[in-house]
């Protein structure tokens, strides 16, 4: 499984450790607390400006630009749409599912406001990334392709992530280089299957093994006075299967995934990228970080959090085209009627998986 | 500037204004006037940037990150000399805060006033924080979620009341006995009104909404209608009422998912349901104690009224024979199983 990357590839570099993120981690905790909650939105510059400076490609590194008034704007805006939409929903339930399906168009809007806000917030080498989706193609990537691949019972799914990871990527410059992902939906299928494969194969071992019978189980499921010890039986078996099944198999569908796109995205001016991580390393990361993280009450979560930044580092790599001193920074056009008075809105982060 | 070959000054590397293009250079300075002038100069000694001290953007220090100083003109320098560029800017308030993030034995002390501070959150911070929300919460918003909630359950689940007026009035003569005996304060705080729907999926059931709407199941009339059983599951629902625990534990759940959104931040993948899980037990362990609360709220305003306060003891003894297999073990639950509850009971009786 351990293939290493292609030649002339340059490797990611994170050069942060443990010990001085956890000086910094600390003490935005405490600022965090003393103020009851304030300070946390310099603390997230603070710790995404560590992890970005803390990236080297050939010998550059990133870096985030927002500051925390922007964030912490933001943050009030969400709060107090969250709360007008709780007491909304609570007086008036009929309103309150207009709202919801009101949030279903404002939902894009956000999403592409928030990409804005976070690539011009970002630069590699001094150049400012960008972004260029436009409010249509967000709705049809996160609202349209969504219930689609719902109705075809999630068979259609690798079709829907290919269709987001697209968009994220051909829609992000650096300065004025685009970023392209082109792949096929070729390793996606066969991620998702292998998966699938992982988890009919160790399901049945699992029941041939344990001598598990589905007419047993669904007894025990269908009579309410079944012993307590079998019902815990069941649920025990559940959680097996959740972490010898399930999650070894979204991890090994996220590894197949990541390396596929890695692998196919160039960016213009001829630089390509490479991955190679394996689910089996991803896997081992990110299980042994929680037991660590949970037996040590959260200290050791920024030790957890530079040993995957690492290893993600080391597995992503960079064949450089060409100089990379070309790259510049796109000239921001003049602010619109959706310019300066919405920029503090773009401190919104909605959380994607990219 | 005549000792051309001596190499003097900052070293480090330049970017031109919004651009890629990295070279090596170095910041030099000279007086000028009031203000120290700064200049970038390439190895070739063009000059590619220069302003006075107090026009350049000098980002804080962040760990052993490279300091970068930005020109008005928006050029770029960048040095991992940390002690120079610290001689340059003197102490500020990001120095300090830097100062204090070092690695040393002083972060044990902040590692305890966090982990003070944690529990501290979770022990009264959010019983706080759900005071505060409460109070502020309009008591109009309050009656109009017990009529949302009411039109939502009468179209889900529930059907008119099948029981007769006789068997209604008793439960609200018992009901009222219980009601009167609140201080008046409390009385005018809260509607309290009682309403009476068949649920088919319930069984014998009593529930309060947040706003002091009560709500008894047929199943519940027709199975236990002693006053004293009445009155004591009544005086419960009363209890969650009037020490509002709906609301509460409403406020208390949206600020647990807000501290730990916005305090421990990016946990990781498996961690992060994991946090969200371990929270959902932590909330049933505060649900129970919220039971344990309204059963001695009720148990008191009964014996205050004149019941017998064994009778919640009658219906939970009950409920444990018909049901006495299918009590799921403590710790998944929202209520203390039966058992326990009558147990507990029995001490706060003798106590009265």
């Amino acid at each position: 499984m351990s293939e290493s990357l292609p030649q002339g590839a340059k490797p990611f570099d994170f050069t942060g450790n443990a010990k001085e993120w956890f000086g910094i981690w600390i003490v935005n905790l405490l600022l965090s607390i003393v103020t009851i909650g304030i300070y946390s939105a310099w603390a997230k510059v603070r710790a995404k400006k560590y992890f970005y400076n803390h990236t080297y490609v050939e010998g550059r590194n990133f870096d985030y630009h927002a500051t925390g008034k922007q964030i912490l704007i933001g943050r009030l805006i969400v709060i107090a749409a969250v709360i007008v939409f709780q007491v909304v929903a609570s007086v008036l339930p009929i309103l309150g599912l207009l709202l919801l399906i009101g949030l279903l168009f404002v939902f894009p809007w956000l999403i592409v406001r928030s990409m804005i806000f976070n690539a011009r917030m970002s630069s590699f080498s001094n150049v400012r990334f960008g972004f260029v989706g436009s409010v249509g193609q967000a709705f049809l990537t996160f609202i349209i392709y969504p219930i689609l691949t719902a109705l075809t019972l999630y068979t259609t799914f690798p079709i829907l992530d290919r269709a987001m990871k697209r968009f994220s990527i051909n829609n992000h410059k650096l300065g004025q280089a685009q970023f392209k992902m082109e792949v096929g939906l070729g390793p996606f299928y066969k991620a998702f299957l292998v998966a699938i494969v992982w988890i009919v194969v160790v399901g049945l071992l699992g029941a041939v093994l344990s001598g598990f019978s589905f007419t047993e189980f669904a007894m025990a499921m269908d009579n309410p006075n079944a012993p307590p010890s079998e019902v815990m039986k069941v649920v025990g078996l559940f959680y097996l299967l959740f972490f010898v099944a399930f999650l070894p198999a979204a991890f090994i569908y996220q590894a197949l995934t990541r390396n596929a796109v890695y692998n196919n995205t160039t960016l213009e001016g001829g630089h390509q990228f490479a991955s190679n991580v394996t689910a089996g390393r991803l896997l081992w990361l990110a299980v042994s970080n929680m037991v660590v993280v949970i037996c040590t009450l959260f200290l050791m979560l920024p030790w957890a959090q530079v040993r995957m930044a690492r290893y993600l580092a080391a597995h992503t790599g960079f064949i450089p085209g060409g100089s990379m001193d070309d790259f510049v920074t796109q000239q921001q056009e003049a602010g619109g009627a959706l310019g300066d008075a919405y920029t503090d809105l773009e401190g919104i982060d909605v959380g994607l998986p990219i | 500037m005549s000792d051309a070959p001596q190499l003097r000054g900052l070293r480090g590397h330049a970017y031109a204004a919004r651009s890629s293009y990295r070279q090596p250079a170095r910041l030099l300075t000279r007086e000028g006037g009031e203000d120290l002038w700064v200049d970038i100069q390439n190895d070739e000694r063009a000059v590619l940037g220069s302003a006075y001290l107090s026009e350049l953007q000098i980002d804080p220090p962040l760990g052993t990150a490279p300091r970068k100083v930005t020109f008005p003109d928006g050029a770029v320098f960048e040095t991992s000399d940390h002690d120079a560029i610290e001689a340059l800017t003197g102490k500020t308030r990001g120095s300090m805060l830097h100062h204090y993030e070092g690695f040393n034995a002083r972060l044990i002390g902040v590692v305890a006033i966090c982990l003070a501070a944690a529990w501290v959150l979770w022990r009264y911070g959010l019983d706080i924080m759900a005071s505060v929300a409460i109070a502020f919460t309009p008591p109009a918003v309050i009656e109009q979620i017990d009529v949302g909630s009411m039109q939502t359950i009468d179209f889900t689940m529930a059907e008119p009341s099948k029981l007769s007026d006789e068997q209604k009035a008793d439960v609200e003569k018992i009901y009222h006995r219980l009601v009167q005996s609140l201080p008046q304060d409390v009385q005018e705080r809260h509607s309290f009104d009682l309403l009476f729907r068949d649920v088919p999926g319930m069984g014998p059931n009593a529930f309060a909404l947040p706003g002091g709407t009560m709500v008894m199941t047929d199943a519940f009339v027709n199975e236990f209608p002693e006053p004293d059983v009445m009155a004591g599951v009544l005086g419960h629902e009363i209890g969650h009422v009037v020490e509002e625990h709906g609301l509460r534990r409403l406020y208390r759940s949206l600020s647990t998912y807000i501290l730990i959104a916005f305090l421990a931040g990016d946990v990781g993948p498996i961690l992060e349901d994991v946090v969200l899980e371990g929270n959902v037990l932590l909330s049933l362990s505060f649900s129970r104690r919220q039971e344990t609360s309204a059963d001695e709220f009720g148990l008191t305003l009964s014996d205050e009224a004149g019941f017998d306060p064994a009778g919640l003891k009658v219906f939970f003894e009950k409920l444990s024979e018909k049901y006495a297999d299918q009590e799921p073990a403590q710790w998944t639950s929202t209520h203390p199983s039966s058992q326990e509850r009558v147990k507990a009971i029995d001490a706060f009786i003798d106590g009265l």
